[in-house]
């Protein structure tokens, strides 16, 4: 019984955390402490553990940073996105072996980060869409409606948003449904091209487009909303403040 | 003047931001801005929400993390 709930848990996870897993103890029953995997990995080639740990060192952590800022944005706090990075890497290591030397390592590490995340994170927090966010309609995302509609003109809407204080763009993004804000920052964050993003999503091309354009839609209401609170700029050109 | 290519141009502006246009897309789209006010500014709009969202999230991952992740790596044995 344990068994088989235990496996269907495991199923969620993906391909890598999958293969991941299988070198597991299949005794291990604590669902709550996912990986670290101490095991060997089977794939990984009998080479001198310096040299893969060196390898791994120099092409991997230079990304740290960047996945540091990504999990902020993630788990909204210092101290569970360190975690997530470590767990990243911790994971990123053990299946080294299984990355084709070549191919994209940040969007590897990525992938990887995003799925440790949804497992381990996302299930904790209460999220009432979850599921269902890409079927939900405008309308129900509320927010932006004001945005094609009011009097500014866009390159005062433009220079509203270029004055906002960073921590004003950071409180909408965090306020926006989650898939719509990993889709923003991994397209205008990091520059992910819309396949690598439905690969690191594990979505297809045109939900990431629609998540995109629902996403950023939603961000930049919120953020004329938020420059005209603070009547910042982009009050249309009645006065000209010095 | 809804069949100016304003429509279509709208439309494929977010692809054009994000590098997501092919070279022929991505000129007309450019060709149909350069006498098009209004998608210039939406242009400029997203453009600007990129930047902007882009220059905030930059952030430094704390100094003691590295030296953390570098010792549970050590721990690691990938081949023992």
């Amino acid at each position: 019984m344990t068994v088989l709930l235990e496996t269907r848990r495991r199923d969620a996870f993906g391909d890598l955390e999958l293969s991941l897993m299988t070198i597991e103890t299949p005794e291990e029953s604590t669902p709550v402490e996912p990986v670290p995997a101490v095991e060997p990995e089977p794939s990984v080639e009998p080479a001198h553990t310096d040299d893969v740990r060196a390898l791994f060192e120099e092409q991997a952590l230079q990304y740290m940073d960047q996945l540091y800022a990504a999990a902020m944005r993630m788990t909204k706090n210092p101290s569970d996105a360190a975690d997530l990075v470590q767990e990243t890497f911790v994971k990123a290591y053990t299946a080294f072996g299984q990355f084709q030397q070549g191919t994209n390592l940040k969007a590897w590490l990525y992938r990887i980060q995003t799925n440790t995340f949804i497992n381990n994170y996302r299930k904790n927090q209460r999220n009432p869409y979850q599921g269902t966010i890409d079927d939900l309609e405008d309308w129900q995302l509320g927010g932006a409606e004001s945005v094609t509609q009011h009097s500014t003109t866009r390159s005062a809407e433009a220079e509203a948003i270029d004055h906002l204080p960073d921590s004003a763009v950071k409180d909408a993004l965090q306020s926006i449904p989650e898939d719509f804000r990993l889709a923003v920052y991994f397209a205008d964050v990091e520059g992910f091209s819309y396949q690598e993003i439905a690969d690191i999503m594990k979505t297809p091309v045109g939900t990431v487009m629609s998540r995109l354009h629902r996403g950023r839609r939603l961000l930049r209401g919120l953020l004329a909303e938020y420059a005209s609170d603070r009547g910042i700029a982009a009050a249309p050109a009645t006065g000209r403040k010095k | 003047m809804t069949d100016c290519g304003c429509d279509k141009a709208k439309a494929e502006l977010e692809e054009y931001i994000h590098n997501e246009l092919t070279r022929g897309e991505a000129e007309d789209i450019a060709e149909h801005m350069a006498n098009c006010e209004s998608c210039t500014g939406e242009h400029l709009v997203g453009l600007t929400l990129t930047n902007k969202v882009k220059s905030a999230c930059n952030e430094k991952a704390p100094v003691d993390l590295r030296a953390e992740v570098l010792a549970k790596l050590r721990e690691i044995q990938p081949t023992a």
